[in-house]
């Protein structure tokens, strides 16, 4: 199992189908939780960032063109009184390198003067010593103040400020990179930017794992009520059998006693009256009709207690009556199939009190279990023994395909079946599992594939079936307590631990 | 003919079958197939042991074990049937029948259980009318 696949959560593979049990498709739902708890938490969020990020940059710009524009016009104002006393093209050189001095100027903060036809006064970083005409912005020369987008020559955009000196021809010229303002406020601004996506992975990662937890939750809740459905639906089942065996029984009796009683008077005729001297076979034949009337009393006693014991009632249990009543009941399937049912001689339990329904239960699915595993010929086997005090250990193993040690952890969770008919809803073992549990007992199996499959299990002598208390049965958690061992590469066991 | 029987119970063929069997044990039996006719019977000829089936059409045989036990306390009641409960034992057993079985009944076993009913009977100073018996216990004998 890789990591990626444990992170999975358990309702993640579940088939898409609508069919299936859980009737939700709970992917999808998880998707659409986190899509629309992703869109509401980070919407506002990022929408916020946005709009912040156009402010910022429009009062930014706003803000340093007014300053780029007020400085070249406080320096074409000086320029303009030194000039109206000194009005020379060398004093306006002076001027313009004290200004270009002043500014700090270079490649990136370029400083020039034109004159009235657009033709430099002094060198520019940009356009040289002589550019001509078409190279500058007719702009510039018909207005006075402002700013302006460029492209020089050798084509940076540029952002060009320019401020006419007054009562001359001259016109102050400032140009700086586009991008420079754009270092000015976006660099800060990515630092903020990468703050958000750290927060946004945060949230989107946080959102997802609230998803799985809920998600999870209702896909456990949900598996619940299917198990606990499950279990009344099979108790009811139970139940109806019962009532329906009971009712067939009792249906029963009354002919049956009329065969009987007939029967027994063409006994009596013959022994007590004496009145005729028939066949000599007469007798022997209505004895036979007469033992065969009691076999069939027997079957609807048996009935009638099976019916009996469907509520639960600690009290002493004969093991070995429990355990023919049970292979009574499978012994026709074992049959069909060829199989062999052999009981070791089972000892007397001194005191053995448990609820006698759920051995039954207990017993009736192990060995349907066994004899479902072996599909034709096999031996099943049952083995009652004391090995140590207080407890009872009873063995039922059969000669079947084996379950794989891929399965083996598997078989007592509820919903797990290797049939993949529609007989199983794999809640048999799931609920023996429970009943087990239920009266303090422990079941552990071992199985080899293609040789067969053990399942032991102990019992204390007093078993109290204790219900949980919210009447459900007990069922394994499809995680823990399954303990796996594996013997050797085909022979593996789980053990179900007690707690 | 010594012991006087009663047999209540909806299934005629069983019954008579049943009583004739009996008679030829050298019982007094007499069948009747519902649960009035039965507790007239009652009234006018009180037998000394009565066997009733519990489930019969109109009056059920709880109803008539009840009635009878009532006016009769006396009469040994055994209850013979096919659609026995442990529920419906206990209640019958509670409200004083003397046996319970359950169809299919050994005719051996029914018969010793009348005969022990009788000895009940017999051990109690008062007969199935509730009036004293005379001293003579010998008359009684079956």
């Amino acid at each position: 199992m890789t990591p990626l696949q444990r992170l999975k959560p358990a309702f993640w593979n579940l088939p898409d189908d609508p069919g299936n049990h859980s009737g939700l498709n709970l992917k999808r739902k998880w998707k659409l939780i986190v899509l629309l708890t992703s869109i509401l938490a980070l919407s506002p969020l990022i929408i916020m960032t946005l709009v912040d990020f156009s402010l910022t940059r429009r009062t930014i710009e706003t803000e340093s063109n007014t300053r780029m524009l007020s400085s070249l016009q406080t320096l074409a104002g000086i320029m303009a009184a030194s000039l109206a006393e000194n009005p020379s093209t060398a004093c306006a050189e002076v001027l313009w390198q004290d200004a270009f001095h002043q500014l700090n100027t270079g490649r990136h903060n370029d400083l020039f003067l034109i004159d009235a036809a657009g033709d430099l006064v002094t060198p520019s970083f940009h356009y040289g010593r002589d550019p001509g005409l078409n190279a500058l912005d007719p702009r510039l020369l018909t207005q006075t103040d402002g700013i302006l987008d460029l492209q020089t020559p050798d084509g940076t955009a540029v952002l060009a400020g320019y401020a006419k000196i007054t009562d001359t021809p001259l016109t102050l010229v400032q140009l700086r990179p586009a991008d420079w303002l754009k270092d000015l406020w976006l660099k800060p601004r990515l630092k903020l930017l990468w703050f958000l996506c750290v927060s946004i992975v945060l949230i989107v990662l946080s959102i997802m794992g609230m998803a799985t937890y809920l998600v999870n939750r209702i896909h456990v809740t949900e598996r619940r009520r299917i198990e606990a459905l499950h279990h009344e639906e099979h108790a009811n089942r139970l139940a109806s059998i019962g009532r329906l065996a009971s009712g067939v029984a009792h249906e029963i009796n009354n002919p049956l006693d009329i065969i009987n009683q007939k029967t027994g008077l063409i006994v009596d005729l013959l022994t007590l009256k004496k009145q005729t001297r028939p066949d000599p076979r007469v007798l022997p034949l209505a004895k036979d009709v007469l033992d065969a009337v009691k076999r069939c009393g027997t079957i609807t006693r048996q009935l009638l207690d099976f019916a009996r014991h469907m509520e639960p009632s600690t009290e002493p249990v004969d093991i070995e009556e429990v355990i023919s009543q049970v292979l009574a009941l499978v012994e026709m399937d074992a049959r069909h199939r060829g199989i062999a049912i052999r009981v070791a001689p089972i000892p007397t339990v001194p005191g053995f009190e448990c609820d006698r329904s759920s051995l039954l239960q207990i017993f009736l699915n192990l060995a349907e279990n066994a004899i479902t595993a072996m599909e034709s010929k096999g031996v099943l086997t049952i083995d009652v023994s004391i090995q140590k005090t207080g407890y009872v250990t009873i063995s039922v193993a059969d000669t079947g395909k084996g379950i794989s040690p891929e399965e083996l952890p598997k078989i007592f969770e509820p919903f797990y079946t290797s049939r993949s008919d529609r007989w199983g809803a794999g809640l048999g073992l799931a609920i023996t599992y429970g009943l087990i549990r239920e009266m303090g007992g422990d079941i552990t199996v071992k199985s080899t594939v293609g040789k067969g499959t053990r399942f032991v299990l102990t019992l204390p002598v007093k078993a109290v079936r204790q219900t949980a208390s919210d009447g459900s049965l007990q069922l394994p958690k499809s995680e823990i307590p399954v303990k796996t061992a594996n013997e050797n590469n085909t022979q593996g066991a789980a053990h179900v631990t007690k707690q | 003919m010594g012991l006087k029987i009663l047999l209540v119970d909806d299934e005629q063929e069983f019954v008579e079958t049943l009583s004739e069997r009996l008679q030829m044990r050298d019982m007094d039996s007499h069948a009747v197939f519902d649960g009035k006719t039965a507790l007239a019977q009652v009234q006018s000829h009180p037998p000394q042991v009565l066997i009733i089936d519990l489930k019969m059409p109109g009056m059920d045989g709880i109803q008539v074990l009840q009635q009878v036990k009532q006016t009769h306390p006396f009469i040994q009641v055994i209850v013979l049937t096919g659609h026995g409960s442990e529920q419906d034992r206990k209640t019958c057993m509670d409200l004083g029948a003397y046996a319970y079985f359950q169809k299919p009944v050994d005719i051996d076993q029914l018969h010793t259980a009348i005969r022990q009913s009788l000895e009940k009977t017999l051990t109690d100073p008062r007969d199935s009318m509730g009036f004293d018996r005379p001293v003579d216990k010998g008359f009684y004998q079956p």
